[in-house]
């Protein structure tokens, strides 16, 4: 596939402890971004990065970090504080996207305080902290939708700890579900590039419009907007027909990126929000795909 | 190293016949029942008055118990066999207690996470052979009440158990209600089959279910016989904790080891492993083989926890045709073949944990192989129904190593197949689907003669399958409910089917008639040109009698449509069947 096409865009993500963080179904995130960026004719790599394994910043234009069980996070937590932790601020100061769901949201909050044993730290690039209220309170499971960027996001939760928000800004607003805490219809937390969120189900197939945001900012971090116009061969095959004329900074990278034909994963996105009698949104999110 | 200790009562051997009422077989314990003069008069009194009014009350739970049942089952509420237990132990909470103490034969529990059915309908049918009289929970009935409704349905208004004699109980026990069930049952043997993920949102993790385990083995009684699976890490571990007997069974045959395997199926097949770290130092096992998720031949490379030596062991695994396994298995005693009439590497382990507690019990060779062979499997474990010149087969797959093992099955000849898949979320199934992600269905790709996609999560695993490089085009995707937006923005969708005898060509016709529509006033609005676009799956109404007919339609006369359901999935297909006169009433007892 090399050879001809030098220009031939490559990103490479960083899958952090896949086998220990891989509890709600991960791997779907994983498919859907590399499967985004192929039928772009992006190439996208993927590097596991596991317990021990240093993490160099320049190596990588995206990371991942999911979910697992406590058994498995408190390990997991240790190494990324000494292992990791330097790597991956660097990776965040300097835009690279980031997503991460579940446990690895929790661990890139200042605390967990597990219903029993002692704090796991966390790397406190989101200013918040999450406590877990007790084997006896009930977990906050069920579907979830959120409003982000003036869209529905939707996806499952199912996380005993409740996580607070100090000054960082909530990934979205609940519409329906518990998100961060059940109390105050935060979910999620961003900073800089670096989205984290309870969100699984898998997230990104069903939210086809985020996996495409986060696609779109690690290209535009990597090549930049003139550059990356300069490289798409054929012109329009990876970018939306843009003209180099028209390459203001975008609110949305995504709008950078050919469209895709989304129809079934527009109409799983509606089902989940009719499912939550949410069908003005529903239309409006399958009128998205009609529209492209 | 983890030594078991082999049980008396495999060494002792009871020949053949000689089950029957043989001292192996002995009443378990006695009833808690007094001998006249061993005690004073007034305390004999006082007990008689005690034991008097238990009875009472183990009449009334009984009575209120079966009334309910009869009043459910009038109402076509449901099944009964639950609500029977519900009521019966609301009025007397030892109800379970006080008639399992009757059973001649006491009882064996089995829990697991995939195989408790199978394995309880092996062991019973073994049992049987062995000419005991054996009662079992309704499949799925595998909480308290459940196991309490079975035991009521089978008593008296007086509030003894009919014909106790001869009489075993066979129960399987869901996983996280077993250390209420054992404390309760007195169980002579328990076995383990397995532990994978499943139903997180039910249970928490799978680390919280083996914390209960173990806490749970360590109370059992010296005179339970633990039955453990040797090559499931989290279940053999259970063995250290034991006080009384342990026997294992295991797998030993190495060609089946995946990495040998991959010159078939697919290389590098996803597979998703639920316990890999040591339970005793929390480093990660080693495998020198690997048999599906994490069942295999496992030691720890840092505080030397080794599987664990079977006792009874499967040596060869030869697949005779689809669905009938020829398993050389060996015992301490006994070294011979047999025929399993099902699917599945897993249904060798659960044949070997039926085979193993059947030995615990004392049950010798003939009435095992026999129990084995002339298994009748139960609804959704490969049975075959007949519709219209189709064979289905029902495979139930409910959680991500179950769903695996379900394909390793379908799709390892490499014959195409025609499929049916049911997704649904209902509490029974787990409300979390995410687990259909570490699901494996790349294999299937290309092997795929016709595939139909249902249930109430019906977009999320046609997207799966989308993902897994099936074209939306190939897929008929027909969901629980209608999708409504979808109505609003390209015209309604057929209505789901109510009566019987669907008129085929309706859906061809109405979609022709829409094409028509469509193609006359493209010109006239541009939201026309926006209606039925070749882009998108093909959604030919909703519900699962719909997608049911959809399925059997797009299998040819003659062939096999394969019904992969979750759990309630299996549930609506049964009651669909029966609906049309296919299969028993699923509420009646089959014992």
């Amino acid at each position: 596939m090399h050879g001809r096409h030098e220009a031939r865009l490559t990103l490479t993500l960083g899958h952090l402890y896949p086998d220990q963080l891989n509890l709600y179904g991960d791997r779907g995130n994983i498919l859907t971004l590399k499967r985004r960026c192929e039928l772009r004719g992006i190439e996208l790599r993927i590097v596991g990065l596991g317990i021990g394994d240093a993490l160099a910043p320049d190596e990588y234009d995206m990371l991942f970090i999911g979910g697992g069980q406590d058994k498995e996070q408190a390990p997991v937590a240790q190494d990324l504080f000494e292992t990791k932790g330097i790597g991956l601020w660097a990776a965040i100061e300097d835009d690279m996207p980031v997503l991460a769901v579940c446990g690895g949201y929790q661990l890139l909050a200042h605390y967990y305080r597990p219903a029993e044993g002692p704090d796991m730290k966390g790397l406190g690039v989101f200013d918040a902290w999450t406590i877990h209220p007790g084997r006896r309170a009930p977990r906050c499971i069920g579907d979830v939708v959120i409003r982000w960027n003036g869209m529905t996001v939707v996806g499952f939760e199912n996380h005993g700890g409740r996580t607070y928000l100090g000054t960082a800004r909530p990934l979205g607003r609940v519409l329906k579900g518990y998100g961060n805490n059940a109390e105050d219809g935060t979910e999620g937390a961003v900073y800089r590039n670096a989205y984290g969120t309870y969100l699984h189900g898998s997230l990104l197939p069903k939210n086809p419009h985020f996996a495409d945001h986060l696609i779109g900012l690690a290209l535009q971090r990597k090549y930049g907007l003139r550059r990356l116009t300069e490289l798409t061969m054929p012109p329009g095959e990876i970018m939306n027909g843009s003209t180099p004329a028209q390459l203001a900074p975008v609110d949305d990278p995504a709008t950078l990126l050919r469209p895709l034909d989304d129809h079934l994963e527009w109409q799983a996105h509606a089902a989940i929000l009719e499912r939550l009698g949410l069908y003005e949104e529903a239309t409006a999110a399958l009128q998205r795909t009609v529209a492209a | 190293m983890q030594q078991h200790r082999p049980s008396q009562v495999i060494s002792q051997g009871p020949k053949q016949g000689e089950s029957r009422g043989s001292r192996w077989l002995r009443t378990r314990k006695s009833r808690p029942e007094v001998k006249p003069g061993s005690v004073t008069g007034a305390a004999r009194a006082g007990q008689r008055s005690q034991r008097r009014r238990l009875s009472l009350r183990a009449a009334l739970a009984v009575i209120g118990g079966r009334a309910a049942g009869a009043l459910s089952r009038r109402l076509r509420l449901g099944g009964g066999t639950s609500i029977v237990g519900l009521v019966a132990q609301r009025l007397y909470p030892d109800i379970i207690r006080h008639l399992a103490a009757q059973l001649e034969h006491g009882c064996v529990l089995i829990t697991g996470t995939n195989g408790k059915t199978t394995t309880s309908g092996f062991l019973a049918a073994i049992l049987r052979d062995a000419g005991l009289r054996v009662w079992r929970n309704r499949e799925g009935a595998n909480l308290l009440r459940g196991v309490a409704g079975a035991l009521v349905v089978r008593a008296l208004p007086n509030g003894n158990l009919r014909r106790a004699g001869q009489a075993i109980s066979v129960f399987e026990i869901d996983e996280a209600v077993m250390p209420q069930a054992v404390r309760l049952l007195q169980p002579r043997a328990v076995v383990f089959v397995n532990l994978f993920r499943d139903q997180l949102d039910r249970y928490g993790e799978v680390e919280s279910i083996a914390t209960l385990w173990r806490q749970m083995v360590k109370e059992l009684p010296e005179t339970t016989t633990l039955v453990l699976n040797a090559d499931d890490p989290a279940t053999a571990s259970l063995g250290e904790l034991a006080r009384g007997p342990v026997l294992y069974f295991g797998l030993e045959d190495l060609t089946l080891d995946l990495s040998s395997q991959n010159g078939q199926g697919t290389p590098g097949a996803y597979q998703a492993v639920d316990s890999r770290s040591c339970v005793r130092c929390g480093s990660d096992y080693q495998y020198s083989a690997r048999f599906y998720s994490h069942m295999g031949h496992y030691q720890c490379p840092h505080c030397g926890l080794v599987r664990p030596a079977p006792s009874v062991r499967a040596l060869h695994v030869r697949q005779d045709t689809f669905d009938r396994l020829r398993v050389t298995v060996e015992t301490p005693l006994h070294e011979g073949e047999i025929v399993i009439p099902l699917p599945g590497l897993y249904n060798v382990y659960n044949a070997l944990a039926a085979i193993t507690a059947a030995q615990a019990l004392g049950i010798s060779w003939a009435p095992i192989v026999s129990g084995i062979e002339q298994f009748k499997p139960a609804f959704g474990r490969g049975e075959r129904v007949q519709v219209a010149g189709r064979t289905l087969r029902l495979l139930l797959a409910k959680n991500p190593t179950g769903f695996n093992e379900v394909l390793r099955t379908l799709f390892s000849e490499e014959v195409p197949r025609h499929v049916l898949f049911v997704l649904n979320d209902h509490i029974a199934d787990g409300r979390d689907v995410s687990w259909i992600w570490d699901v494996d269905f790349e294999r299937a790709k290309g092997l795929v003669a016709s595939l139909t996609v249902a249930g109430t999560r019906a977009f999320d695993l046609a997207l799966r399958l989308k993902y897994a490089g099936f074209a939306p085009e190939e897929m008929t995707i027909i969901p629980s409910i209608p999708l409504r937006a979808l109505q609003a923005i390209t015209g309604p969708q057929p209505r789901g089917r109510k009566g019987r005898g669907r008129i085929k060509d309706q859906p061809r016709q109405r979609q022709a008639a829409a094409a028509a529509t469509s193609a006359m006033t493209t010109s006239a609005t541009e939201e026309h040109t926006l209606a039925p676009r070749a882009a998108g799956p093909s959604l030919p109404g909703y519900g699962l009698a719909t997608a049911l007919d959809q399925a059997i339609e797009q299998t040819p006369v003659g062939e096999t449509l394969f019904i992969v359901p979750t759990y309630t999935g299996l549930l609506e297909i049964h009651r669909e069947l029966e609906r049309r006169g296919l299969t028993p009433h699923f509420w009646e007892g089959r014992d």
